[in-house]
């Protein structure tokens, strides 16, 4: 993966720059020394290694503005940084750059039961924002397998998703508000406690613009009422097939589960390995549905679900019967990466999404990819909305190996694209993805992409070398050829 | 002026290029229900996009619905209505309120989408914004492009759906686009509960909101409103909830909140009637008045309507828990009373929807862009469209 090339120019300055932003931001919130930098180096994509010209963590949305003013100024890239817990490398720091960490921004401002919304700093974790409110019956919904450690200000750039999509949403779903500091240095407020933008919906630009629009410095997040009760089942199966037309079915009977996951055969083994949570070993799928709401409701509705996926071919199905049964039903599967890690020294990650019917063409295109590339993989699927976490096993010091695990995954990405999906359903496309985006898009569409960042950013310095595999200059971009006459309505802009 | 008949995006290609050379503008128009949403424009020329209709593949076990964006309603509903699926924001018709601009026509789906319109379950289920996973467009460039996808979680790219939502065809001309949809639920009905002042009916609302017992929508009727629907409570105001999902659930639900708010049920038969009508603002539709509507934070829903003068004997109604106010009246006061108290609050817009005493030509529709949002939003209109060919000035001045 090539990052651009750095302008020696700016790493020649990099005295002059820190003692800028030290003139700024108080002394301790610059950061140089490269044994300190060390800390910043890298985010969850850990392969990516680099480190930056200088670390700047501001306390106050003003000194946030007073950096961008200032890096825009002196033509220094500025990459956004939350918690640093990015699956794509979104948060990778370029040599030529300052990274801007937020992690300061760590207070919730205000909780609204009034308008069931909480504003928050964008430091504050995802789960934090639950436990504000969880002692008044209330939760935010969305809830990456990072919630723990993610910030909610990196769910926005990243637009992070979670197990309960299908019913809840995305970020982008949940997310009422937010205010952004712009390259130039304008703080801009985007949404707010109402509910429809009234005009560009630029609160949804900004939603999963990976840090490349401007940087959150608030957030405004809907919260709601904790269903009264969740059920869950543990089916198994003895074919993947199978298991994917019981989740067609169980929609198709007009039921919405609030999660509903898919593990492969090696990914029970090894999460049973790991949780004893009582996967059936021998399946070759394991679905696990959770159903939430009123109790009378989530009774009828697992009755209903039990009796679709028995007909659908299902091998075992266990329904919990108490809240700690269910709890360890979900123990498997939300260990499911450190179990996999456990049975391999290293994996990748992947994160696609195809068209559910397509499963099964999925599966078995991934079997040969598997014997192809003499690598294994482990599969661990959000079934209700399509999409894929392939985890590629594979040794980094075994000579060779991180690379075919790359060119596995790359694999796996196309034939999602090829089956009518797309390359990143929740992790972004950061650096990890960027050479693949033109298997989805074309230049034209990937142009116009571009031709939006330049509207926010038109020197190219907020998170450059992420998501976009060629960076056009916005003048090049902005150009239009009109062959009759002159260029009409010369007052208008063009950047 | 003259007609651009196009029938694909190819087509829309060439009438965008030869607009671009010839330096003409262009309105997009499709069945024209909304023309009157937004500011009054003239345009060059026509470009009739009606006849890039028709349903392209929808799977129902999927959630997944593609169409091509001149698609009528009627007919969007009915493929719906067949595999029992709905699009959940619950898409208004406008005709009640804006006319029928031809007989019988209630629009179309790309209409929907440009002008981002969801009706009572916006609340809870989100906005049209919230369900459209994908299109391919013609920008102002002559340049064919897509973003999104048609499948549900995907985070790849700029989200370019979100902002063609609501971008009332001043971005691009759509043609094929993509669509989430759920399941109807099987059944529903309504609490409907009185009460004196309409902060009190925002603060019961709230309390009823946390609760678990799963309210999916929730208007407010003052008491002249209410009686000529049929749900007078008896009481200066009247809340009305909406429950929905399985039978079981509904009753469970309806019974504890009956209790716990000291309210009456409204059937399914009614409760579907009525909602139908909050929906489309059909209360305010048949006097000939000017209607605004104003989105604001619904605890903010009293200060807003305590700032148009009584003497003004406006009458209004709220959906959205008091996030949505749509008042009707006619005076060229009522505009500058709600620009003003919007802009005390924290957040919120009022927007002209139908002119009646005032003219649009005299009155901004939209809430006027202030500075560097303004800045910005002329950015990004030229990144689709620089020379103003698509629907130019159909928002706000100079976007």
């Amino acid at each position: 993966m090539l990052m651009p090339d750095p302008d020696q120019a700016v790493i020649d300055r990099r005295d002059e720059i820190c003692a800028g932003l030290k003139a700024i931001l108080p002394a301790e919130s610059v950061i140089d020394s490269r044994e300190s930098m060390k800390a910043f180096d890298s985010d969850g994509l850990s392969a990516y290694r680099q480190l930056p010209l200088a670390v700047a963590l501001p306390e106050t949305v003003e000194q946030i503005a007073a950096v961008m003013k200032f890096c825009r100024k002196e033509g220094v890239k500025v990459v956004p940084r939350g918690a640093g817990t990015s699956l794509s490398g979104g948060a990778l720091p370029l040599a030529d750059s300052v990274l801007l960490g937020l992690g300061k921004f760590n207070r919730i401002l205000e909780v609204d039961y009034a308008n069931r919304c909480v504003v928050a700093q964008p430091g504050v974790t995802n789960l934090a924002i639950t436990h504000a409110v969880q002692a008044d019956g209330f939760y935010y919904a969305p809830d990456p397998s990072s919630q723990i450690a993610c910030s909610v200000g990196g769910n926005v750039a990243e637009n992070s998703g979670g197990v309960h999509c299908l019913k809840y949403g995305l970020t982008t779903n949940n997310l009422l508000g937010v205010e952004i500091v712009t390259i130039d240095g304008e703080i801009l407020r985007f949404g707010g406690k109402h509910l429809d933008a009234g005009d560009y919906d630029l609160l949804g630009v900004m939603t999963g613009s990976e840090g490349l629009l401007g940087v959150v410095s608030e957030v405004t997040l809907r919260i709601l009422q904790k269903p009264a009760t969740a059920r869950a089942l543990l089916v198994g199966f003895d074919d993947t097939g199978a298991a994917g037309k019981a989740v067609g079915d169980i929609i198709a009977g007009g039921i919405i589960p609030a999660g509903m996951e898919m593990m492969d055969g090696l990914a029970i083994n090894a999460a049973e390995d790991f949780a004893n949570a009582g996967y059936p070993r021998e399946a070759a799928a394991l679905l696990i549905i959770e159903l939430d709401g009123p109790e009378v409701e989530v009774d009828a509705l697992i009755a209903r679900v039990e009796k679709i996926v028995r007909k659908a071919g299902a091998t075992s199905v266990r329904v919990s019967q108490s809240e700690e049964e269910r709890n360890l039903f979900w123990a498997g599967r939300k260990s499911a990466f450190p179990a996999v890690g456990r049975i391999s020294p290293d994996y990748l990650c992947m994160d696609g999404t195809i068209p559910r019917r397509r499963l099964p063409d999925m599966m078995r295109r991934m079997a040969s990819l598997s014997q192809q590339y003499g690598l294994r993989v482990a599969n661990v699927f959000h079934a209700g909305d399509g999409n894929l976490h392939p985890l590629i096993l594979f040794d980094a010091n075994q000579p060779g190996e991180l690379e075919r695990a790359e060119e596995f995954g790359a694999d796996i990405l196309r034939s999602c694209v090829e089956m009518g999906g797309v390359l990143t359903g929740e992790h972004g496309v950061g650096v990890e993805k960027r050479d693949l985006m033109n298997i989805q898009f074309s230049e034209d569409d990937l142009k116009q992409q571009q031709r939006l960042k330049c509207a926010f950013d038109p020197g190219h310095l907020l998170n450059p070398g992420k998501v976009f595999p060629n960076l056009h200059r916005c003048a090049e971009l902005g150009r239009l050829h009109v062959h009759k006459g002159k260029m009409p309505h010369p007052d208008l802009p063009r950047f | 002026m003259t007609d651009l008949v196009v029938s694909d995006l190819h087509q829309v290609q060439e009438a965008v290029r030869d607009a671009t050379e010839d330096r003409k503008r262009l309105e997009v128009r499709c069945t024209g229900t909304k023309r009157h949403l937004g500011r009054a424009t003239s345009y060059d020329a026509i470009l009739d996009v009606s006849s890039m209709a028709g349903i392209v593949d929808y799977q129902p076990e999927e959630l997944v619905l593609t169409l091509r964006a001149g698609t009528p309603m009627n007919v969007v509903e009915t493929a719906l209505a067949e595999a029992r699926q709905m699009l959940p924001f619950e898409p208004p018709s406008m005709t009640r309120i804006l006319g029928e601009a031809m007989p019988g026509v209630r629009g179309t789906i790309g209409g929907v989408i440009a002008a981002n319109l969801s009706g009572p379950r916006r609340l809870t289920a989100g906005a049209a914004r919230d369900y459209l996973l994908g299109f391919e467009a013609v920008s102002g460039r002559a340049e064919l492009f897509k973003s999104g996808g048609k499948v549900m979680k995907n985070v790849t790219g700029y989200d370019l759906s979100k902002l063609m939502c609501g971008s009332f065809g001043t971005l691009g001309v759509m043609d094929e686009i993509t669509l989430k949809t759920l399941p109807v639920p099987e059944t529903s009905c309504s609490l409907v509960v009185g009460t004196e002042s309409l902060a009190a009916a925002t603060q019961q609302i709230a309390t009823i909101f946390a609760s678990p017992h799963e309210p999916g929508a929730a208007a407010i009727l003052p008491r002249k409103i209410a009686a000529a629907e049929g749900v007078d409570a008896g009481a200066a105001f009247t809340i009305v909830v909406r429950l929905e999902g399985i039978e079981a659930s509904v009753e469970d639900r309806i019974g504890h909140l009956m209790t716990m708010m000291k309210g009456e049920r409204l059937p399914e038969k009614s409760s579907v009637a009525l909602w139908r009508r909050i929906r489309d603002v059909q209360p305010l539709a048949e006097k000939p008045c000017d209607i605004w509507k104003v989105s604001c934070a619904p605890s903010d829903a009293a200060q807003v309507v305590a700032a148009i003068d009584p003497r003004l004997e406006c009458q209004y109604m709220a959906d959205w828990a008091g996030g949505l106010i749509w008042i009707a009246g006619n005076s060229p006061r009522i505009g500058p009373a709600l620009r003003k108290v919007v802009a005390t609050l924290d957040s919120g817009f009022a927007m002209l929807v139908r002119d009646v005493s005032v003219t649009r030509e005299k009155v901004a529709p939209f809430q006027p862009l202030e500075g560097a949002h303004l800045e910005l939003h002329k950015r990004v209109k030229s990144s689709f469209d620089p020379l103003g060919v698509l629907n130019y000035e159909r928002m706000h001045e100079g976007v």
